[in-house]
């Protein structure tokens, strides 16, 4: 790719005999917020310090706006980064704190000032130059931290989960101020996160990792829509999966025999009769239907066993088929009590062929 | 039950009043002796069954001073106090970094070790150390003695350092990496800094060690190197209490100084720790 910025290129590490990175290729492009979306031990960590220098890849080279870096030293690659836990100097000021990336390159005081004070409006804390870290709450240290990475325009952002050792509330506006920071300074930002609701508030692109490997790249929508794989699939959102049997092909749509029901979906390509395959259901994409409802296809019978009131949603925990549990969340204007029979109705079935 | 309460009120009390009257008699135990020397030191005539002494001179001061050779010792109390700071602080920075830093193997063997000096009875020690340095001729010189003060002081520095280290943020030091600082700019500006406390903290500890050293003096000092609490022991020898007195006086004053310093400006848990990256 021409305009990358970041490049991983066949990247490994190991440690000892666990393998964190896995010949793992992805490029950021200018400008683009990616994510590094996964559980904790899936690599994305090992990349991030890769990238920053504070590991050495065992293969692979790492590209930083079209230039090899894979051996130059941490402080000479030109990176603004965030902190998890803030990683803010303690016995420095706000403004030398901000000031410290500026101070290291030798630039003349004025300038220094001009740009520290610029940087500090940017996270709204012009007041608090004078304060310490320690007399700051966690998510003013946590803009100084944004500020500091920001302060001297580096090539590209990263940020090492910078939420994380926030309250839930503040953690949402955050995510919301460094994104439109990120997106009017138009910088290239890498985004390492566990939290899927960041990563599809922020991201332009998500990149999933599990065990050391890219699994899926796409933007939000994509991920959360097509998701290539059952990992993908639980670890955004929430899912019902059935297994079942392709029993019939028509056209554009087969038949899938799963839990004693003939479940229609679309088409998988070059799928045959009798192959194994994981239907996949979003809870929200289910209707609830009353018993008396009319039989068509994708409409079965079921029964409520447990219902949990969320506020906006209501969510159901339903028995259907020969026995298949299916989680269903709907909008509280119709209730179901636990007991009753209901029907569901499937609009929208996802597959995938699985491996006999 | 409000008897009870009454006697549990009153048991409480009761403790309170036995804790508080302990302390004090601790207070005077400790202070008495500092008292006694201290009268001594300004006392004229003050013999028998006298409670206090009839009449106050600053005599003795002026004895100890010119006889006792008080200014000559000082100094060599204070150059040999000086190398077995500087001493000990630099392998403490060394060491505390290795110890508190890294995973090190026979850490503990390694520290048990060093901590000896202090466990096995000093003139044992001292014995062993003086046969050396008659070897090395290092007897009777300035370094020499502040050599074997630092085998007692460097471990102090060493335990309070590796604290230090302990207390470090290793992504406060990713974090400065990361904003351009090389190795060299990245001690200066950050890792000093943080540490600072704890170097005072080893520094402070050093110097009273050393200052406070009697056994190991003993044994390697010479006419050259003659320290204040050595100067007081012979003193002592010697027999004139009064003029011993104004010694053990003297020497007390810069202790003094150094315990207001700590008292006003340092808490201890900074000295130990340094900063946590809050």
């Amino acid at each position: 790719m021409v305009d990358a910025m970041i490049e991983f290129r066949d990247v490994s590490k190991r440690y000892g005999t666990l393998v964190a990175n896995d010949h793992l290729s992805l490029s950021i492009r200018r400008g683009e917020l990616m994510t590094l979306l996964g559980p904790s031990g899936c690599g994305k960590t090992t990349a991030l310090r890769c990238l920053t220098g504070m590991n050495h890849p065992d293969e692979g080279r790492i590209f930083l706006d079209g230039k090899d870096v894979t051996d130059v030293p941490t402080h000479q690659r030109e990176l603004g980064m965030v902190f998890q836990n803030f990683a803010l100097f303690p016995h420095m000021t706000v403004a030398d704190n901000v000031g410290f990336p500026l101070m290291i390159r030798n630039l003349p005081k004025e300038e220094r000032t001009k740009l520290v004070t610029e940087a500090l409006r940017l996270v709204r804390l012009e007041g608090y130059a004078a304060h310490y870290p320690r007399q700051l709450s966690g998510g003013q240290q946590q803009r100084v931290g944004l500020a500091r990475a920001l302060v001297y325009h580096p090539k590209v952002l990263l940020l090492d989960e910078p939420l994380s050792n926030l309250d839930a509330k503040l953690r949402e506006e955050m995510r919301f101020e460094i994104k439109e920071v990120v997106t009017r300074l138009e910088i290239t930002a890498m985004y390492v996160t566990h939290d899927q609701a960041e990563a599809l508030a922020l991201s332009d692109r998500v990149a999933i990792m599990n065990r050391g490997r890219l699994q899926q790249l796409g933007t939000p929508e994509e991920i959360y829509e097509s998701p290539n794989s059952r990992f993908v699939a639980e670890f955004i959102g929430l899912s019902n999966f059935l297994d079942g049997r392709v029993s019939g092909v028509r056209g554009a749509t087969m038949t899938v025999a799963a839990s004693g029901l003939a479940i229609q979906t679309p088409v998988l390509p070059g799928v045959t009769s009798g192959q194994k395959v994981l239907l996949f259901l979003r809870p929200n994409e289910i209707e609830l239907l009353p018993a008396g409802a009319t039989s068509d296809a994708n409409i079965f019978p079921a029964k409520v066993e447990k219902t949990t009131y969320l506020g906006d949603t209501i969510d159901y925990r339903l028995v259907f088929g020969e026995g298949a549990d299916l989680r269903v969340q709907t909008d509280a204007r119709h209730r179901y009590a636990a007991g009753e029979a209901v029907r569901v109705r499937l609009p929208r079935v996802r597959s995938w062929v699985v491996a006999d | 039950m409000t008897l009870l309460r009454a006697y549990l009120t009153g048991l409480r009390h009761g403790w309170f009043v036995l804790g508080y009257t302990l302390c004090v008699c601790l207070t005077l135990l400790i202070t008495a002796p500092f008292l006694m020397i201290t009268l001594r030191s300004v006392g004229k005539g003050w013999f028998g069954r006298l409670w206090l002494p009839p009449q106050l001179t600053w005599e003795w001061y002026r004895w100890a001073i010119e006889v006792g050779n008080i200014p000559e010792v000082m100094k060599n109390t204070l150059i040999i106090g000086a190398i077995a700071v500087i001493v000990s602080t630099i392998i403490g920075i060394f060491a505390g970094w290795a110890f508190g830093r890294r995973q090190m193997p026979g850490k503990e063997l390694v520290m048990a070790v060093i901590l000896l000096p202090r466990m096995i009875p000093p003139i044992t020690y001292a014995l062993g150390v003086a046969k050396i340095f008659y070897t090395l001729e290092l007897v009777d010189t300035h370094l020499g003695v502040a050599l074997a003060h630092v085998s007692v002081c460097a471990p102090y520095a060493i335990l309070v350092l590796s604290a230090t280290f302990e207390g470090l943020d290793e992504r406060v030091l990713e974090a400065a990496s990361v904003c351009g600082a090389n190795t060299i700019k990245r001690f200066f500006y950050v890792v000093l800094p943080l540490i600072m406390p704890g170097i005072l903290a080893s520094m402070i500890f050093s110097f009273t060690h050393s200052y406070n050293e009697f056994t190991l003096t003993l044994l390697t000092y010479g006419p050259n190197t003659v320290t204040l609490p050595v100067r007081t022991y012979l003193a002592v020898g010697d027999g004139y209490w009064e003029i011993t007195s104004a010694m053990a006086v003297i020497m007390v004053v810069p202790s003094l100084v150094i315990l207001a310093i700590i008292q006003r400006r340092a808490k201890p848990e900074k000295l130990v720790g340094g900063f946590k990256g809050v």
